[in-house]
């Protein structure tokens, strides 16, 4: 299994070579998912194989609680979150050239403040339906209590299992277990929204792709108002699955925005 | 130098890799065989068949060109395959040979087509 430590935390990470490491022409690729019920697998066959079949470097991994990667009651908030990806990165060997970051819903989130906390890491954002300001706090707590007050002392993973649900009960163990047993709702309510001031702080290219019905519009519009260089594209008749229903556009959008950002030079602001 | 893979050491090698992705006590149940599916007879989710992707990567390297054979499929389809079409797509592509002992001019591409009959049917000693 390749499990890589950093921030003192076992990280289950996978790398997919690029397909001609010959060449020098690809980028990398660090690929960082969502919430709760997401690991690293939703990027495996949707963006991450073909960008490594496009020659770049593409690395994934479980953040922390999620997926294969330990689980510790504590550290869920964005600031640990950044440090697990800059020490990562650093184990990985990664950290003298900037890398492109590919980040899913919360994995977006979690991109964008890496490049305001550390821009001398961050070539390029690509940011898919990601949560930058407005109600989405507020709006996300509430279902993760919904969800936790569910789980909460439930029998349901059991007797998913014993119907032989093997990959429900799995999924609403783990679940039961982020929501209820780790400190994660609490430090995803102390998380502040981004302001425009931040927004103008973004030095590298941003690509940001929304659905066209997600309430998340409206904070990515306004990170292309005041981002030096940020472009958006919307996926006409998605919500926030773009990931998943979207997925043939979003492969061109990716791969079309990594190809021009592996012409040109490396330039690392610091 | 080992001689290429048989299908059944090939399916040994996954089960045992299975094993070790999974956990054994949902495997001791079920035997795994070429028509074992990932999906409806062992349950794999997604991030598991990503872990026995790593290890298969481990076990045969660069050889067998494991991408390349997902590269057109989206997950739902690589949850429906058997364990036997894995089998077979490492079956039919040539073995890794330890690096120390590869000689310079021994290149063989990573794609070379070669039947999945060949390793199976008639291992070379060498």
């Amino acid at each position: 299994m390749a499990e890589i430590l950093a921030n003192s935390l076992r990280f289950h990470v996978h790398r997919l070579p690029a397909a001609d490491p010959g060449s020098g022409a690809g980028a990398t690729a660090v690929f960082l998912h969502g919430l709760v019920v997401d690991n690293l697998s939703s990027f495996y066959c949707t963006l991450a194989v073909p960008a490594a079949r496009a020659g770049h470097d593409v690395v994934l991994y479980d953040q922390r609680g999620h997926g294969r990667t330990e689980r510790p009651p504590a550290g869920y908030d964005i600031g640990t979150s950044v440090r697990d990806l800059t020490a990562l990165l650093a184990a990985l060997g990664l950290g003298e050239r900037p890398v492109h970051l590919v980040g899913n819903s919360y994995g977006g989130t979690l991109a964008l403040h890496t490049a305001l906390a550390r821009p001398d890491l961050v070539a390029g954002l690509i940011l898919i339906e990601p949560p930058l300001n407005g109600p989405w706090i507020e709006n996300m707590l509430d279902t993760l209590s919904v969800a936790a007050l569910g789980l909460e002392g439930s029998q349901v993973p059991r007797e998913l299992a014993s119907l032989g649900a093997r990959k429900a009960a799995r999924l609403t163990a783990t679940a039961d277990e982020l929501l209820n047993r780790t400190t994660l709702i609490d430090d995803i309510a102390a998380a502040r929204p981004f302001t425009p001031e931040d927004f103008a702080r973004v030095r590298c290219p941003v690509l940001a792709v929304c659905g066209e019905h997600s309430e998340l519009v409206p904070g990515v519009r306004q990170l292309a108002r005041h981002a030096p260089q940020c472009s958006v594209r919307v996926v006409p008749g998605l919500g926030h699955d773009v990931l998943q229903g979207g997925t043939g556009e979003l492969r061109r959008a990716v791969l079309d925005r990594l190809a021009e950002a592996a012409r040109q030079p490396q330039v690392v602001t610091v | 130098m080992a001689p290429d893979p048989t299908a059944e050491q090939i399916l040994a090698d996954i089960t045992a890799m299975l094993v070790e992705t999974v956990g054994d006590e949902f495997l001791l149940a079920e035997e795994v065989t070429l028509k074992t599916t990932f999906n409806e007879d062992l349950a794999l989710e997604s991030i598991e068949f990503v872990a026995l992707a790593e290890l298969l990567q481990q076990r045969y390297g660069a050889a067998v060109d494991l991408i390349a054979f997902l590269a057109e499929k989206d997950m739902e389809e690589i949850l429906a395959m058997t364990v036997g079409d894995l089998v077979s797509h490492i079956a039919g592509t040539p073995a890794p040979a330890p690096v120390a002992q590869v000689p310079v001019d021994a290149h063989v591409p990573a794609d070379a087509q070669v039947p999945a009959s060949r390793a199976v049917a008639s291992a070379p000693a060498g």
